[in-house]
């Protein structure tokens, strides 16, 4: 590889531009930080507004989060929430319009963060673990050995053959009632090993035609060397599978962030359910905007990662 | 002393029977080319001979050891486990197709199979390494990966990846068939080279030319026998079966 490495200048073009974007938004951050309004005014606001229609008794809820200051209140009378958006030192009766948008989905922010991080932490220990338990089904699918071959070949016919709901509910709702023992208390516990149970039956499918589709001459290659099974697998065969695994495992992945939103069914809060929550307490049609967005940039960010494994593992090519 | 010897090897791919009694002796020190048309059953042979073609029936002797027996597609005896081991070590083989490891480079190809099966120390295995590389002209090539080589030079790559095991009997499978013309010389010079260094080698092969200067003798198979054997020179300019000069005649 001597003399091939090119230097690449640190400031190309496409980072100036982003480091510019960065910025404008940090100073915009800072500059509606700095001059938010107070607490104490949030509150006036809203028990002035309040006041004013529902004489003295009213319930109310104040959020700060920093940049965005929101206040909500509910009207006592008609019973409905009211938003307060307050930014750049003005506050905003937020009951329609731009400003009541931009309230409403920086009060949901934090329960579709965290359910858009059950979604990623579930899919990636999922898939992680599914390819791992894979590459030995695989290895056994393709086994001489017969019980182990069966047994493989059974358990990815089995895992492919019945829904990934069933597997989820069997493992949460029926492995207890088989024996307390086998109660899986955790939500997250029981969606992993269901959802790890049949990645694994998947990804076994994409390893074996990976490594079905290597060269029988390597394999030759290897057995005229002296190579036991084990080192042409570990040594020959799979690290080249590993590059043509890359772009179904891919694919496989970004399946498993949707299926994920199966995990609603055990009450698991993720990302489709903390937004289900959300409409069914808001009646909000608009809380589906951030939930696409973070659905799309949490593809986008692993297309990207995946992308940028095929490129090194494509390095001898 | 004899290196391989065999007597009456069959090998069927069910029906078609490839190899219909394959009788012959391979001396140290020999250089043997196979000549022979497509389907006559001489890379079979020579892949039977390293195990990589299961034969039906007949005996193979590696170092004048009975390394496989078998009649009828039943095994009738072998030598234990470690000794086949230690024998199969013994052929080294270079493919049509050269099998490199692609994801490797030219040095890792080379000493992957010294220190995993013969646990070389990776330093000793890298030195030899080095030696071997210059032998075949690829001294400027260690970190090269093959898909950035020519086909002479991936050639000239398994032909050191098999020498670095340090083989009795270098086995060449048509190792210039699939080279474009201007690259064949490069590999047979070092063929060459390597029989001259005294190195036992069985070669199949359609480089006629190759075959009359490097060769001790010449086998020429025919639907799945030998059906002529002598010196180069008896074999080109005297062929006595009809075939082989039927074959000469086609090919020259």
């Amino acid at each position: 590889m001597a003399g091939t490495t090119k230097t690449k200048p640190f400031f190309t073009r496409r980072r100036i531009v982003l480091f510019s974007v960065l910025l404008a938004l940090i100073v915009l951050a800072v500059a509606m930080i700095a001059t938010r309004p107070s607490q104490d005014a949030l509150v006036g606001c809203i028990s002035e507004e309040l006041r004013e229609s529902a004489g003295a008794k009213y319930s109310e809820t104040y959020l700060n989060f920093g940049i965005l200051n929101v206040a909500r209140g509910r009207d006592i009378r008609s019973g409905s929430p009211e938003t307060y958006l307050g930014a750049f030192g003005q506050i905003f009766d937020a009951n329609d319009g731009a400003a009541s948008a931009v309230a409403n989905i920086s009060l949901w922010m934090p329960s579709l963060i965290k359910g858009t991080g059950i979604t990623i932490s579930l899919t990636v220990v999922s898939v992680l673990v599914g390819v791992v338990l894979a590459l030995f089904l695989a290895l056994g699918k393709m086994s001489k050995i017969l019980p182990i071959k069966w047994f493989c070949s059974g358990y990815i016919f089995f895992f492919r053959g019945t829904p990934l709901l069933m597997q989820l509910y069997f493992v949460y709702y029926g492995l207890p009632l088989i024996s307390s023992a086998l109660a899986i208390n955790n939500r997250f516990m029981a969606a992993f090993i269901a959802f790890a149970l049949n990645s694994g039956a998947y990804v076994a499918e994409l390893i074996r035609a990976a490594l079905q589709s290597i060269d029988k001459g390597q394999y030759e290659a290897a057995k005229s060397l002296g190579l036991s099974y084990a080192q042409t697998m570990g040594l020959v065969i799979v690290p080249q599978s590993i590059r043509r695994l890359i772009p179904p495992v891919a694919n496989e992945f970004i399946m498993v962030i949707k299926d994920a939103s199966l995990v609603s069914l055990i009450a698991l809060t993720d990302l489709s359910r903390a937004t289900q929550t959300i409409m069914n307490n808001t009646f909000s049609v608009l809380v589906y905007v951030p939930a696409i967005v973070l659905y799309l940039v949490i593809t986008a960010v692993f297309t990207k990662i995946f992308n940028k494994l095929e490129q090194r593992y494509s390095v001898y090519q | 002393m004899s290196l391989i010897r065999t007597e009456s090897v069959y090998k069927s791919f069910g029906e078609l029977e490839v190899l219909r009694g394959i009788t012959t002796t391979v001396e140290q020190g020999e250089v043997v080319c196979i000549i022979g048309p497509s389907g006559a059953g001489k890379s079979t042979f020579l892949r039977s001979l390293n195990q990589l073609e299961e034969i039906t029936s007949g005996k193979i002797f590696i170092d004048e050891q009975l390394f496989l027996h078998k009649e009828n597609g039943v095994l009738v005896e072998r030598i234990s486990a470690s000794e086949h081991k230690r024998l199969l070590l013994e052929m080294g083989m270079v493919f049509q197709s050269f099998n490199l490891f692609p994801h490797m480079t030219v040095m890792d190809n080379v000493i992957t199979a010294p220190t995993r099966v013969k646990k070389v120390p990776r330093d000793e295995a890298v030195a030899d390494a080095i030696e071997i590389l210059r032998q075949v002209g690829l001294e400027d090539k260690h970190d090269a990966y093959p898909s950035k080589l020519s086909g002479g030079q991936m050639q000239r790559v398994a032909i050191a990846r098999s020498l670095a095991m340090h083989p009795k009997i270098m086995l060449f499978d048509e190792p210039t068939s699939a080279l474009d013309p201007e690259l064949v010389g490069e590999v047979l010079s070092v063929m060459k080279k390597l029989a001259e260094s005294g190195m036992t080698m069985l070669v199949v092969t359609h480089e006629m030319g190759f075959a009359r200067e490097a060769a001790d003798r010449v086998l020429f198979m025919c639907d799945g026998i030998i059906a002529e054997e002598s010196e180069p020179n008896e074999l080109f300019s005297n062929p006595k079966n009809p075939r082989t000069r039927q074959f000469l005649n086609s090919v020259l």
